[in-house]
């Protein structure tokens, strides 16, 4: 296990290098410069003497390196667009309500999309299991920010029981929490439903239920933990999406969060920034997959992973 | 002796979008203490369907028993709730699945899947379950028993899965086991062990055991008396002597006759011709008629009675009555019934 984790390790500070070099190469090839945008303010002089204190007049390979040299030792630079603020800064302060809001939006989503999903099994051809049905296909067809629109309006503008937007306390998490958590809990609740469906109807269920186990025993101990592998395939990798943040909730609801921090540097050619936050999101990416492939084994004892010898 | 598992005219019908399908149309039988009846019948007779609702696990809502009664315990099994059914279930009343790579739950470990009745109705401790499981795997003949407790189904092979679904089965000393074919899904040698598996416990416990097969070699082997199915009915029934030996409904002589025998490599076997009618609009008459060559006019007409042949022998057949011609079996079907009384004696020395 020991021996399996550490292997692992290599091959993710190998998938992250080629991830840094891939994103280093194809973000120079973005058009336009950080310091072009400026209408004419700066005379080519002056924009030359910035380029150089950044280091930006040099080839690309050589920025490249100093970069990576940089990155190794944890320094990712300073941002082109904030006074010269630091990138890990920048990062570990806009990371934290895109954080909080996902992973509060991952949690309550997939905890109610399972209920959801396992009951409209229980109750399989039910009005209960088709309500959820549609429910189910409207979450995950309808995008998140007609929600989150609706919501607003609604709920702040209308009802004035939640404020509308800005980032200051719990109350604030509310509305754009339940707008993006209805796409996890739509997705949980339909794999849920097939899953256990298929699993309800299997020989175990069977033996088990001739063994004169009670329904709810059967549902919780018997059959939830084998329906449920599916549905944390499809979790890890909405994990990442909704923790580092989604462009469109964060700009309804006013979040000062890294989604929206992360399109603002792009069309600014704010190179630092782009290159720390790909980073950021690659490392949450391949770690949340490790985790995912740790919790197989966890549940299901036939993926468990013996280093070698049992 | 009164029976201690009597059924009296079972219906069980399955209603779907085409119609109502039904399956089990009137099946009676009696099982005593300590005996084994075998249930035989080719794919979609109504075996299984029967036994599972003996079990009270017919697929409800679709699924429901209109006729008939169960009578096991001076209760009748067909009008108790699910949740008093749960009571008996596992407890006085038990059941082996067919196919072992599919019946233990793979996430849990066996020790578990075992204790799980066992904590259930016997009120065991975890501890005194434990130990109780450790004596069922002993006894059901894993080696290693304190170890392999804590594994999981996908550390055994087929054949010792099996033995844990038998073990499961058996925790709470059952008054009936239920066996759904229980080897077919099985090598041939491991099918031969657990089947004496199953003898010798039915040896220990004094077990009833109702036996569903297609397989008339394993009939002769474990079998005392034979129950042959045929669209949702039985059309024969009597000891495996009465069954091997006499054989008198038309499908009896088919089943027999499409059984290979040990010896007879140059012989072709007798297929039944046609299929199984449809139960959804089981046809007027006799149900195997469309199948028979030996049908009269009257097969087609009315539904044949069980007539007697002796005081453990009944047949479903209009040959059986008076006024019918005397027709002896196919002369393949005596050729195996005679191949039969040697490899039952085989089998049960």
């Amino acid at each position: 296990m020991v021996k399996y984790i550490f292997q692992r390790i290599i091959y993710m500070v190998i998938t992250l290098f080629i991830i840094a070099t891939a994103t280093f190469f194809l973000m120079k090839l973005l058009p336009g410069s950080p310091f072009n945008d400026l209408g004419g303010k700066m005379t080519e002089a002056q924009e030359q003497l910035l380029m150089e204190k950044y280091g930006l007049d040099e080839p690309v390979p050589v920025q490249y390196a100093k970069y990576m040299a940089g990155m190794v030792q944890g320094d990712l630079g300073v941002s082109f667009q904030y006074d010269n603020r630091n990138v890990t800064d920048i990062i570990l302060t806009r990371l934290g309500p895109s954080a909080h809001l996902g992973a509060q939006a991952l949690i309550i989503g997939s905890i109610l999309g399972i209920i959801l999903g396992m009951t409209a099994a229980i109750r399989h051809n039910t009005w209960w299991d088709y309500t959820s049905n549609v429910l189910a296909v409207i979450g995950i067809s309808i995008p998140s920010f007609v929600f989150a629109g609706l919501l607003q309006y609604y709920f702040a503008v209308q009802w004035r029981l939640f404020p509308v937007s800005f980032w200051e306390g719990p109350i604030y998490t509310v509305l754009p929490t339940i707008a993006l958590m209805i796409f996890p809990m739509a997705i949980c609740a339909r794999f849920m439903r097939s899953e256990m469906l298929e699993v309800l109807g299997s020989d175990y269920i069977e033996l088990a239920r001739a063994k004169g186990v009670s329904n709810n025993t059967i549902m919780f101990k018997h059959a939830l933990r084998n329906a449920v592998i599916p549905v944390i395939t499809v979790l890890g990798p909405m994990t990442v999406s909704l923790m580092t943040g989604t462009l469109v909730i964060e700009q309804i609801f006013a979040v000062p969060g890294i989604g929206e921090q992360f399109v603002r540097s792009i069309n600014t050619n704010d190179y630092p920034v782009i290159m720390g936050t790909s980073m950021l999101f690659s490392v949450m990416f391949i770690v949340i997959i490790l985790i995912v492939d740790l919790l197989y084994g966890l549940i299901d004892p036939r993926i468990r992973i013996t280093g070698g010898k049992d | 002796m009164d029976p201690i598992l009597d059924v009296r005219n079972l219906h069980v019908s399955f209603d779907t979008y085409g119609g109502t399908v039904q399956a089990v149309r009137g099946v009676d039988f009696a099982l005593k203490k300590g005996e084994t009846l075998a249930i035989v019948g080719e794919s979609g007779s109504g075996k299984s369907v029967t036994t599972k609702a003996l079990m009270g696990l017919v697929a409800k809502p679709a699924g429901h028993i209109p006729k008939g009664e169960i009578l096991f315990d001076g209760k009748d099994l067909t009008k108790l709730s699910n949740k008093e059914m749960q009571k008996i279930r596992g407890k006085d009343m038990s059941m082996i699945f067919q196919d072992p790579m599919t019946s233990l739950n793979p996430t849990m470990k066996i020790g578990k899947q075992i204790m799980e009745g066992l904590i259930l109705h016997q009120k065991l401790s975890k501890k005194e379950a434990r130990n109780r499981a450790i004596e069922l795997l002993d006894l059901v003949g894993i080696p290693d028993s304190t170890k392999r407790i804590d594994q999981y189904p996908h550390q055994f092979s087929g054949g010792m899965r099996q033995r844990v679904v038998v073990a499961i089965a058996l925790a709470c000393n059952p008054k009936v086991l239920i066996a759904d074919e229980p080897t077919t899904a099985l090598d041939v040698t491991i099918q031969a062990q657990i089947l004496e598996l199953m003898k010798d416990i039915q040896k220990k416990m004094d077990t009833s055991i109702i036996f569903i097969t297609h397989d008339l070699g394993v009939v002769a082997n474990v079998a005392d008396r034979v129950a042959v199915m045929y669209a949702g009915k039985i059309v024969e029934v009597g000891t495996v002597d009465d069954i091997f030996y006499n054989p008198k409904h038309p499908y009896t002589w088919g089943l027999l006759g499409s059984m290979p025998t040990v010896d007879g490599n140059d012989e072709k076997l007798i297929a039944i011709p046609g299929t199984p009618p449809d139960l959804m609009n089981p046809p007027k008459g006799d149900a195997f008629a469309a199948r028979n060559e030996y049908a009269m006019q009257i097969d087609l007409e009315e539904e044949p009675p069980l007539f007697k042949v002796s005081d453990t022998h009944y047949a479903a057949t209009w040959l059986l009555h008076d006024d019918a011609p005397k027709v002896e079996p196919p002369e393949a079907v005596k050729k195996r019934m005679k191949g039969n009384i040697s490899a039952g004696e085989e089998n049960r020395s």
